[in-house]
């Protein structure tokens, strides 16, 4: 291939690249921008809005956190999400040891069946448990959008789990046996401590899943008494507040999952590719 | 019954008991959606008192806004998923090759899928906003490196084909690195060695792509295309929050519950977008399985 070409293709690429770059920090950079704009640079009064705030300020967080409301919310998310954590872990912990150690007959459709509540779409799904949950008293309750939340998160912990499992070899767990050790002291001693890294990043995986949830928390709670983050963000938006205040509830709703995203990537795409390629 | 069977039937149970609460949990609550959403629509309440029927079904067979948000729906289906297939691939095909600061530009795809897609929708609220917005000034001309488009500002959330396009503008940001990983899974799955041997054999970069990449992505591009498509058909915030009265599937579903306090019709709604998602999925998959199989063996 000539130079020429070669220097054609690579000036193609850089501009793709600056391109891609471009689409996905410009509104990044415009949400951050707008949570910490002064108001005359939202309000211009027909002047074009300003790429940068005329005077950025950090007001808008420390009106944001002073609001006693604010950090009942996030108090509530917080809550939500690790008793979510906790009784997905519990529950999904078990059945993934379970699922990912015997070679049980069937153990693929079984696996299957279990993680076949999440083919429903959430919107489907929500009318059924809402409806279910106002009969059993748990609508406007904390256990009950714990409960809604759990069986969200809990088909990806045994996903993430039995992977976590599988990929320990036998010979550990027959050894930890062959010297004595039961089944249960196997477990805590040997297995958990090995599959401890998928085991977090199924646990961060569901906190972060109860964190941003809005369908379940909005038919479940609604206008009630609990309020979450994403419910507190959507409440405001009805009724039209300044940008600045939005983008800030925005930015306080992002920074803990954009956070954890980068830390756990390999785990991330490892969970979105695993199955769709063979 | 030999004691031998009870015994093996005992300590099989031993072994397997911690697989049991999960497992209670999680087909007890399949149970309940699909005998809720089944019962709901078919029944109707009257006076208390509960009975088998085909109303909710009729009723909303008659009203406007289901087949309205029905044909929406498969507008936002058939848009949506080439577009997200093209974006992914030319992420993809950009990834696949080496560069400086490539993982970087790699981590830096993914946030897109890390930002809550209520905050993304509440963004484009903001920069769509009618008569300001940053989207309105830009298109107007009022910055010095965009020529000006429009003459007055657009009221985007006021129009159908607006708000449901900045929905799906939305959605295709935020899922966009999906495709992209999906498909740059399948890219270095190839062999090299593939390609120097066509390259070898003669061939030019169009035969290469045509039976060398072509048919070795499929499986990745089938799966983007297969997933992608649920995944719009069962988009409910960037409408919910950007189209306002405009209805796709997932948000008459709200309204009718919320709104209109019909859960029956809501849930023969769901019913219907279950139904959809299935059949949809299930003529994708036929028809990437004949393309599969015209590509490999033609």
């Amino acid at each position: 291939m000539s130079n020429h070409r070669i220097r054609y293709r690579r000036l193609t690429l850089y501009c793709g690249i600056a391109a891609a770059f471009v689409l996905v920090a410009a509104p990044l950079y415009l949400l951050v921008k707008y949570s910490i704009s002064d108001p005359d640079s939202i309000n211009t009064g027909g002047a074009p809005i300003p790429l940068w705030p005329y005077s950025p300020t950090l007001r808008t967080f420390a009106y944001l956190f002073s609001d006693s409301e604010f950090y009942g919310v996030v108090l509530n998310s917080l809550c939500i999400a690790l008793a979510t954590v906790m009784l997905s872990l519990s529950l999904g912990v078990p059945a993934s040891y379970v699922l990912g150690r015997y070679r049980l007959p069937g153990r693929k459709i079984f696996t299957l069946g279990l993680i076949s509540i999440r083919l429903f779409p959430d919107i489907s799904s929500v009318i059924p448990v809402t409806e279910f949950f106002i009969r059993l008293g748990a609508q406007n309750t904390y256990w009950g959008i714990i409960l809604a939340h759990t069986l969200l998160a809990l088909p990806y912990v045994i996903f993430i789990g039995i992977s976590a499992f599988e990929s320990i070899p036998n010979d550990l767990e027959e050894q930890a046996t062959v010297m004595g050790a039961s089944r249960a002291q196997a477990f805590v001693r040997i297995l958990l401590p090995l599959a401890g890294p998928g085991l977090v990043a199924a646990a961060i995986y569901a906190f972060l899943l109860s964190w941003d949830e809005f369908i379940f928390a909005y038919f479940l709670l609604g206008l009630g008494r609990i309020s979450t983050l994403t419910l507190y963000l959507n409440q405001k938006m009805s009724f039209a507040p300044p940008q600045n205040i939005l983008a800030t509830i925005s930015v306080c709703l992002s920074i803990p999952v954009v956070l954890f995203a980068v830390l756990l990537q390999k785990y991330m795409t490892a969970g979105i590719t695993s199955g769709s390629v063979k | 019954m030999p004691r031998s069977i009870v015994q093996g039937v005992i300590s099989h149970t031993m072994k397997i008991w911690p697989l049991f609460p999960a497992a209670i949990y999680l087909l007890g609550f399949l149970i309940i959606v699909t005998v809720y959403l089944l019962g709901m629509s078919f029944t109707v309440v009257d006076g208390g008192a509960v009975s088998a029927s085909l109303a909710p079904a009729a009723r909303l067979l008659a009203l406007p806004e289901f087949r309205q948000a029905l044909v929406n729906t498969v507008m936002f289906v058939v848009v949506g998923t080439p577009l997200e297939l093209v974006v992914g691939l030319w992420l993809a095909l950009m990834m696949y090759q080496s560069f400086r600061f490539r993982g970087m530009m790699r981590s830096m795809l993914i946030i897109p899928l890390a930002i809550p897609a209520l905050v993304t929708a509440t963004l484009l609220f903001i920069l769509f906003d009618y008569p300001g917005g940053h989207i309105n000034h830009l298109l107007m001309g009022r910055y010095w490196f965009f020529p000006a488009v429009v003459d007055a500002p657009v009221n985007w959330r006021g129009s159908m084909a607006f708000s449901l396009g900045i929905s799906l503008l939305g959605k295709v940001w935020r899922d966009m690195p999906i495709s992209m990983l999906i498909l740059l899974a399948g890219l270095n799955a190839i062999d090299p060695e593939l390609f120097d041997a066509a390259k070898t054999m003669g061939a030019g970069l169009r035969k290469r792509l045509r039976h060398v990449i072509l048919p070795l992505i499929l499986p990745s591009v089938s799966a983007v295309v297969l997933l992608r498509s649920i995944e719009m058909w069962k988009e409910f915030i960037f409408p919910f929050v950007l189209a306002g009265q405009h209805d796709l599937l997932g948000t008459l579903i709200e309204s009718l519950y919320n709104n209109w306090g019909n859960s029956h019709e809501a849930a023969a709604v769901a019913l219907v977008l279950v139904v959809c998602i299935i059949v949809s999925a299930l003529v994708l998959f036929r028809v990437l399985e004949g393309l599969r199989r015209l590509l490999v063996y033609a």
